[in-house]
Parts: C-alpha cells; sequence; structure tokens
C-alpha cells in the first residue's frame, strides 16, 4: 500500500512539471535553461510518478513511459546530425542557423534557431537514459525479490 | 575531415544501437563502419604527416570561444593505431560470433570516444571524450556475462571512476589556475605560473593516466580485468584503451606541463622502474597466458614512462614510437592466445619477441629508440632497467609459448583448430608487426613529428 498523500502529490505536479520543463527547453535562447535542465526537470517529474505509484502502475497510467530509452537514441541520433549537418555542407560543425548577427525568425515570443534542434536532442537522451536506467533497476529489483 | 573521422563511427553506433548485434550481417556492418571510420583516420594522418597539423573549430567561432579539434602527429598516430586495433578485434569478435546485442555498438562507441579524445584540442572536450570511451569499455568488459566478467567489471568501474574523477578535478584546477580549456593556452598560461601551483595539478593528472595505464602503485585492478575479460575485450582495453593513458602522460605532462615533468624526472623513473621490475617478476611467476599478459602490461608501460623521464627530443620519440608498438604487440598477443592450429603459434611468437624486443620485430626498434635516447642522456640507470626488463619479459614470453604452443594440440585445445578467418587476422597481424621491424621508417618518423609537435607547443 502506498501513502495516498504522495500519490495526490504525484498526480497534481506531473503536468506542470512537464510544462515547465518545455518551457525550460524551449525559452534556453533567450533565457535561462537548456535541454540539459529541461530534460533533468522532465525526468525527475516522472521519477516521482515511478516513486508513488510503483513502475508497473506509473508505466499503465503513463503511455509510452516503457518506450522512452527508444526516444534516447533517437535524440541522440538528432543531436548528431544537427552537428554533422553543416559539415556536409561545407561548414564547421556545429555552425548554427542563423548566424550571429542575424536575427532569427520569431513565433510568439519563441525564437527558432537551430540550436534548439540540438537541444531537442539533448533533452530526449537525458529524459530516456534517467526513466530507461531507472525502469530497468525497478524490474531488476523485482526479479530479486525486492518490492518493486 | 577531422568531424568525419569522429562522425563515421559515432553516427553508425547509434544506428547499430538500434539494431541485433548478434545477428551475422550486423557484426559486418559495424566491421564496414570501424573500416570506414579507420580509413578516414589513415586518410587524415597521412595529410597531417605532409601538410602539417590541421584545426577545425566548432560552428566557425573564433578560437578560444568555440571547441577546437586539432590533429598533429602525436594524436594522428595514436589515433589510427586505437581504430585499427579495435577494427581488428572487432572482425574477430564478429567472426567467432557475437553473444551479446549491443557488442557491435559499443566497440564503435569505443572508436568515436578515442579517436574525439586523441583529435581534440579542448581540455574539457579530452574529458568528455574521455568518459566515453570509459563507459563504453566498462559495458564491454561485461562481456561474456559470467561472474567472473562482472566481477572484473565492477572493479574495473569503480577504480577508473576514480580516476575520471581526479583527472576532473585537475582540469576544474586547470580551469581555475588558466582561465582557459585550450590546450596552447594552457600550455602558455602555465609556462608562466609558478610551479608550486601547477605541481599540484600535474600529480593529479599524473595519478589519473596511472590508474589508466596501470602504473606500479596504481596496478591492482589490471590482473583481474585483463585476465578475467574474454579476450577480444582484453585486447581492446590493452591495445586501445590504454593508449590513452600513454597519451594522456605525453600530451598533458610533455606538452602542457613541460617544467612540471623536468622538476618530477626522477619519480617518473623510479615509478617506470618500479612498474619494469614488478611486472616482469608478476609475470615470470604467473601460469595462465591471460594473467601473464596482464603483469606484462604493467611492466612495458614502465618503459613509457621511463622514457619520459629522459626527456628532450630523444626521449619523447622514444616514448611515442614504444607506447605505439606496445599496443600493437598487446593487441596481437592476446587475440591470439586462444587461437589453436597452423601457423597461430608462429604468430604468438612474433608477438613475444615483438615485446622482448628481438629484431626483425617492430619491438627491436620501440626498445632501441629507448636505448638510444637513455644513452644519449648517460642514464646508467636506464639503460640497466632495459636489461633487466628485457630479459625477464624473456623468459616468461617464452615459458607461455613452451606450455601453451608446444604441447600436442589435443592437450590444449578440445576443439581442434580455430576459423580459418580468425586465424588470418591473427596472421596479418603478426605480418604487420615484423614489416614494421624490417621498415621502420615511418614509424621513427612520425616518432620525431609527435615529438616535434609536443616541443613546439610551447
Amino acid at each position: 500500500m502506498r501513502p495516498t498523500l504522495s500519490q495526490a502529490v504525484a498526480r497534481l505536479i506531473l503536468l506542470p512539471g512537464l510544462a515547465i520543463s518545455i518551457a525550460t527547453l524551449v525559452k534556453g535562447y533567450g533565457d535561462a535553461g537548456d535541454g540539459f535542465a529541461a530534460g533533468v526537470i522532465a525526468a525527475l517529474t516522472l521519477l516521482v510518478q515511478y516513486v508513488a505509484f510503483g513502475y508497473r502502475e506509473a508505466e499503465r497510467r503513463i503511455p509510452g513511459l516503457r518506450r522512452l530509452p527508444v526516444a534516447a537514441v533517437a535524440g541522440l541520433a538528432r543531436a548528431l546530425a544537427v552537428a554533422l549537418v553543416p559539415a556536409a555542407r561545407g561548414d564547421a560543425i556545429l555552425t548554427h542557423w542563423p548566424p550571429p548577427g542575424d536575427s532569427p525568425v520569431r513565433l510568439g515570443t519563441l525564437e527558432l534557431v537551430s540550436a534548439v534542434l540540438f537541444d531537442v536532442g539533448v533533452f530526449l537522451v537525458v529524459l530516456g537514459v534517467v526513466t530507461g536506467a531507472v525502469g530497468a533497476i525497478a524490474r531488476a529489483a523485482e526479479r530479486a525479490g525486492g518490492r518493486a | 575531415m577531422i568531424a568525419l573521422a569522429v562522425g563515421i563511427p559515432w553516427v553508425a553506433a547509434v544506428a547499430l544501437l538500434f539494431l541485433d548485434g548478434r545477428r551475422r550481417w550486423v557484426g559486418w556492418l559495424a566491421v564496414t563502419a570501424a573500416a570506414a571510420g579507420f580509413g578516414t583516420v589513415a586518410a587524415l594522418a597521412a595529410l597531417v604527416v605532409v601538410d602539417g597539423p590541421r584545426e577545425v573549430v566548432a560552428g566557425g567561432w573564433p578560437p578560444g570561444v568555440g571547441i577546437v579539434l586539432r590533429a598533429d602527429a602525436l594524436g594522428v598516430a595514436f589515433a589510427v593505431l586505437s581504430s585499427g586495433v579495435l577494427l581488428v578485434a572487432l572482425a574477430q569478435q564478429v567472426i567467432a560470433g557475437v553473444r551479446s546485442r549491443t557488442f557491435p555498438a559499443l566497440v564503435l562507441f569505443l572508436a568515436t570516444g578515442l579517436t574525439g579524445l586523441f583529435l581534440t584540442g579542448d581540455v574539457f572536450n579530452f574529458y568528455v571524450f574521455f568518459e566515453l570511451s570509459m563507459i563504453a569499455a566498462y559495458v564491454l568488459t561485461t562481456y561474456g556475462g559470467r561472474a567472473r566478467q562482472t566481477g572484473g567489471a565492477f572493479i574495473f568501474a569503480v577504480v577508473n571512476l576514480l580516476g575520471s574523477f581526479i583527472f576532473l578535478i585537475a582540469v576544474a584546477a586547470i580551469y581555475h589556475v588558466t582561465g582557459t580549456l585550450e590546450m596552447r593556452a594552457v600550455a602558455d598560461q602555465l609556462a608562466v605560473v609558478e610551479p608550486s601551483t601547477v605541481i599540484l595539478i600535474a600529480v593529479a593528472l599524473f595519478v589519473a593516466f596511472g590508474v589508466k595505464l596501470g602504473l606500479f602503485p596504481f596496478h591492482f585492478w589490471l590482473p583481474v580485468v585483463y585476465a578475467g575479460a574474454r579476450p577480444t575485450v582484453a585486447a581492446i582495453l590493452g591495445g586501445a584503451l590504454a593508449n590513452i593513458g600513454s597519451y594522456g602522460v605525453l600530451r598533458f605532462g610533455a606538452g602542457l606541463l613541460p617544467r612540471e615533468l623536468e622538476l618530477g624526472a626522477v619519480a617518473l623513473l623510479v615509478i617506470g622502474g618500479a612498474s619494469i621490475v614488478y611486472g616482469s617478476l608478476q609475470a615470470v611467476s604467473r601460469r595462465t597466458a591471460p594473467e601473464v599478459l596482464a603483469y606484462s602490461s604493467i611492466g612495458q608501460v614502465g618503459y613509457v614512462l621511463v622514457a619520459l623521464s629522459v626527456g628532450g627530443r630523444a626521449g619523447l620519440a622514444a616514448a611515442v614510437v614504444f607506447a605505439l608498438v606496445n599496443s600493437l604487440n598487446k593487441a596481437l598477443l592476446f587475440l591470439t592466445v586462444e587461437l589453436r592450429g597452423w601457423l597461430v603459434g608462429a604468430a604468438f611468437a612474433v608477438g613475444a619477441l615483438s615485446v622482448t624486443g628481438v629484431p626483425p620485430s617492430a619491438g627491436f626498434f620501440g626498445k632501441a629508440a629507448l636505448f638510444r635516447a637513455g644513452l644519449d642522456a648517460g642514464d646508467v640507470a636506464v639503460v640497466v632497467l632495459l636489461f633487466l626488463g628485457g630479459a625477464l619479459s624473456f623468459v616468461y614470453m617464452f615459458q607461455i609459448y613452451q606450455r601453451d604452443h608446444w604441447r600436442p594440440a589435443s592437450a590444449t585445445a578440445p576443439g581442434g583448430s580455430s576459423p580459418l578467418a580468425a586465424r588470418a587476422i591473427a596472421i596479418g597481424l603478426a605480418m604487420l608487426v615484423i614489416a614494421l621491424g624490417v621498415w621502420p621508417e615511418p614509424l621513427i618518423s612520425i616518432g620525431e613529428d609527435a615529438a616535434s609537435a609536443l616541443l613546439g607547443g610551447r
């Protein structure tokens, strides 16, 4: 039996936590924040679900949680692509668009720069690796006869 | 070109994570990618040797702001050797059959980390690539999945995480003292700082790389891990991963902290000498080939340190040549250890001769370069150490040779001889060792180039 209070808190912070992490991700270029910090926030939010509900229930409640390690690999591939595509075009690796000095395309307060694409990759890597590692430990602990 | 050298194995490694590495075609795909990476590094090396160092700054930023990738003679020499050893070890494992899903991807991640590490011009990036290679290596050490491998991997991970941590502290200290992480700027800044401040950083770096190399007082993890791991993994650890230590000692010691290196020359000589004597004596007393080779590794890295303590152009060149030849020997010996059949004994004997330094093997020129450096410096201790180490290595190498290859085949290998392709790889490596002994010009000239790259950094 798991404490009701922590379950209630976990339920309450799930969506706001994810929203804050996404805001940290996309605002990282005008304000404080980046893909790594955003990934950590999102991962911690999901870890609270694991702790409060146990991994079976958490994975039932949040569809796609089990598949997040795949997202880590996809994120790594994406970050690498952003880093290497400029090299294919003859620029130095990790050259970003638009170049320094140009004003980026704006979407409301959002600035569309290719560095965001790179950071989305970083975000997915952090999120996928942390949840994947904790999920694997939970399963291993259950196999070993412990409480999952 | 530099970005491509790091990028090919990296992209391939990520792609292979999605595939099941136990399938034959996936394994060969990984070998192809490793070969492409090796080819790029080799082409880069040819360019560097002909035209001099090349440099790329990420993002087209001015140097000092952006991350710098730099290929000089020292870096490319180690990069070519490491990716070559990884290619050969991966090919041999694929021929024997891969028994783990992620093995090919991990080897490619390791190739990425090592290539990046040897081609970076930035201290922090060095750390990042260093960790990438180490993490891949931790997982690789568990390959085989028995208690022996897992136990070895645990010790390996714990000890080396400690080493990485000490290295990270040293990086932070470098940044604190100099305010930069770009290697050339660091070297310029450190040259004008009081040696009493820098000596602590130098000691921390030395301990970190000493752990990686398995030098005498930091060697305790090495025999368990090398003897416990599968032979291909041991070849990867001894032939590719240990290069981090030699390269680190050379790059950071001779390249960034030359004054501190001179101050510590006696200490290096003592530690190097202790490694040689301890490693060789232990190796003589061991009974199984992997154990003998593990202790022999401890002894062999001692020579690199002794060459560094001699210092100067000749000493550095000798250290580079010896480190390269030593990795090649270790890769050959570990890959040959479990093979049986026609000509395998010969391949093993070539490796053994190369370790002891008998011509016409590449090992002869490693030892000869050391010997000349020692004579030039008029250092009696170095010459005596070389004789002693050489004699002991002769004893232990031929003890294993007798035990493993002179008995009737049925007594040692119940399964008969190994696949022809696996033997062909071992024999090919042995031919390379002999070829480098017969025609040592490229090896010696890259050693000289690397030494001038290190000395020219000041």
